[in-house]
């Protein structure tokens, strides 16, 4: 016990600070403990979200997940347009180093002068500027082989039209965003577009994802969209279309070609046309889908109505005889009169020839409400059932205010007026046994049900009188071809200016029908302004008709339905003695 | 009981590492699935530009050309077709 020290009140130990330094360490230590206690508390509960974020500014990046857009297919699933990637060039303006002969290099490869790039790269207070969108693949790898600071490349979707311009005005164009601008791009624009996802991932310090986390969008491709359209149809048509417009010095052309059994478009044409991926120095007029948005008097391609109603009325048979002599005729105080006068034509052959006054004299029988319904049965006056932009009605008056003089020019088609696909439409008609077909520019797989208009014997009385119109005696006998029937009807219109018409303006047409016995197709042909010399539908329009009604129904595999002259040399002949 | 607590001690240790370990090996593999469907995205983008490109090469603009410049052929026309009816059909018509 003695040798134990008791450290109270051994004099050694005696402290001799006072005790209020030790009470103040402890509190000093207290107050360290506290201001870690209350930061941390700061952090994690008062502004968590403030640092939440900034921790995640620095790791977690949102990815976009870009959607492609629908590819555009033709009836046997050829492109017409795809979308493929392509690289977009931008700059950091301040940061791109002042190198001359390599922004000279760069300048070359984007096509562009060196001064333009130049200026591009002059505003230095810019963060980004789009140098060229979309280039192709070889120009990108070797801009980024020249490895300039500031230069970048950005990944976009770059449409591209195989077909070119045979097709351009069916398919359109979409603008560098990926929209629709024109055409089946514009019209199917939102089954086309895709919607793009996002998902929200954490980077490590090289840049690769490491883990992603929250909601992942996922993106949505656009739906592939099948046409009507036969690419090599279409292209035939286009190629003999232009060859038309050229050959006859005309202003321009369209072509439409009818599936009268599934209504489906194999081919709408317009000449001149663009490429549908070059499209700096594009004119109106290149650009406009004539055949359904430019609207003409039909003229003559009326006719076969008002014969077709005349015979529904039971007023008149095909063989019933009208004297058209003298070939003029005056209705209150205006004269109609034919380019040839004829005498008795029977209702065949005025179809065939084209007679004004029969076909006057044959509407004269009708009702004009009878007539206008007939008109607007077939769909003149009325838009085409396509979802097509710029798609027009055309005019058709109706029969109340019309006139008897106004009752007779429209019989043969002047005072009205229709694009060529409702002249197009109207002859299906004919084609079909007296049904109107429903059109549709997507690829319908089975035969559709149509309207009915006329009885079919009626529907075949006028195919007949087509057909002595495209043959010998006809307007047209330059329509025909080898191995099928056609029938159809000659066009020519004075083209209206202003008020009045032009005297030396025309417009050549033809719309007809082939097989004449079993129609598989209906084409519509126009000429428009042909200054080569003739100019009469049957001239300019009707050997385009017969070209394309040849290719396209060899293509479509149709068997011919006349006697063909074999040029097949049979060798086996000289050896059969 | 200290030699308990010891071991435990240990296990922690060893299975915290080990959760370090596991999570940097997933982070790998996601970085490289992620890098497999980057690939996967180019490579489809890859071929959707070969298809248009074939495509391109094989439109009846160009394919006629040459069919008549260099092969010298010309189109079909009924006079020298031979039409052949399928048996089964020679009974319908």
């Amino acid at each position: 016990m003695s040798r134990s020290i008791l450290y109270t009140s051994s004099p050694l130990l005696a402290s001799r600070t006072p005790v209020w330094r030790s009470k103040f360490i402890v509190a000093a230590l207290a107050l360290a403990f506290l201001g870690l206690g209350a930061r941390a508390t700061y952090i994690q509960v008062v502004s968590n979200d403030f640092f939440q974020r900034q921790g995640q500014v620095r790791f977690a990046r949102t990815l976009e997940m870009p959607a492609s857009r629908g590819r555009v297919l033709d009836r046997n699933g050829l492109i017409l347009a795809s979308s493929v990637q392509a690289l977009s060039i931008w700059a950091i303006p301040e940061d791109v180093e002042r190198d001359p002969p390599r922004l000279q290099e760069l300048a070359r490869l984007l096509e562009m002068p060196l001064s333009e790039l130049n200026k591009k790269l002059e505003d230095e207070d810019k963060t980004f500027v789009w140098l060229k969108r979309q280039v192709d693949e070889p120009v990108a790898k070797q801009i980024e082989s020249l490895k300039l600071k500031g230069i970048h490349q950005r990944k976009e979707y770059k449409r591209q039209y195989p077909e070119g311009e045979a097709a351009a005005h069916v398919v359109g164009f979409t603008n560098v965003e990926d929209k629709g601008q024109e055409g089946v791009e514009l019209a199917f624009d939102k089954t086309l577009a895709g919607k793009p996802g996002s998902r929200r991932v954490i980077k490590d310090r090289l840049g690769s994802v490491v883990e992603s986390v929250g909601e992942t969008v996922p993106p949505v491709d656009g739906q592939d969209l099948q046409l009507s359209i036969d690419s090599k149809v279409q292209f035939f048509a286009y190629q003999k279309l232009r060859e038309a417009v050229r050959v006859n010095k005309a202003m321009s052309g369209s072509i439409v070609v009818l599936d009268i059994q599934s209504g489906e478009v194999l081919a709408l044409a317009n000449y001149p046309s663009y490429e549908p991926g070059k499209r700096k120095h594009l004119s109106g007029a290149q650009l406009r889908n004539r055949a359904l948005t430019d609207t003409f008097e039909p003229g003559s391609t009326m006719k076969p109505f008002i014969a077709a109603l005349a015979l529904e009325k039971g007023l008149v048979r095909p063989d019933t005889q009208i004297q058209t002599a003298p070939g003029s005729l005056t209705i209150s105080g205006s004269t109609i009169s034919d380019a040839h006068p004829q005498g008795l034509l029977t209702v065949n052959e005025i179809i065939q020839k084209s007679s004004n006054v029969g076909t006057v004299k044959l509407a004269m029988q009708i009702q004009p409400r009878e007539m206008w319904e007939m008109y607007s049965l077939v769909g003149f006056g009325q838009k085409p059932q396509l979802p097509f932009p710029g798609a027009v009605s055309g005019r058709l008056r109706p029969h109340k205010s019309w006139r008897p003089i106004e009752q007779a020019t429209m019989s043969y088609g002047y005072g009205l007026s229709a694009s060529l696909f409702q002249l197009a439409q109207a002859y299906s008609v004919f084609a079909r046994d007296g049904q109107l077909v429903p059109v549709t520019l997507l690829k319908a797989e089975s035969p559709v049900g149509g309207m009915r208009v006329l009885q079919a014997r009626h529907a075949q009385s006028v195919r007949n009188m087509l057909h002595l119109a495209a043959g010998p005696g006809g307007t047209a006998p330059k329509a025909q071809t080898m191995g099928y029937s056609v029938g159809g009807k000659t066009g020519t219109a004075h083209k209206q200016e202003g008020r009045g018409y032009a005297s030396k303006k025309y417009r050549g047409f033809f719309v007809g029908l082939a097989p004449v016995e079993q129609p598989r197709i209906v084409v519509a042909v126009m000429i428009d302004e042909p200054t080569a010399g003739r100019y009469y539908g049957g001239d300019v329009a009707a050997p385009v008709f017969s070209e394309t009604v040849q290719q396209s129904l060899r293509l479509l595999g149709i068997q011919p339905d006349m006697a063909v002259k074999p040029q097949i040399v049979a060798r086996s002949v000289e050896e059969s003695f | 009981m200290s030699r308990l607590n010891f071991m435990l001690l240990m296990a922690v240790l060893a299975s915290a590492l080990y959760l370090v370990s596991v999570q940097y090996e997933s982070r790998r593999l996601f970085a490289d699935i992620d890098k497999a469907l980057n690939e996967e995205r180019r490579l489809e983008a890859e071929r959707e530009r070969l298809l248009v490109e074939r495509r391109a090469q094989a439109r009846p603009f160009r394919v006629e050309q040459l069919a008549k410049e260099r092969l010298h052929m010309r189109p079909a026309s009924p006079a020298i077709t031979v039409y052949v009816s399928e048996p089964g059909a020679e009974g319908a018509r």
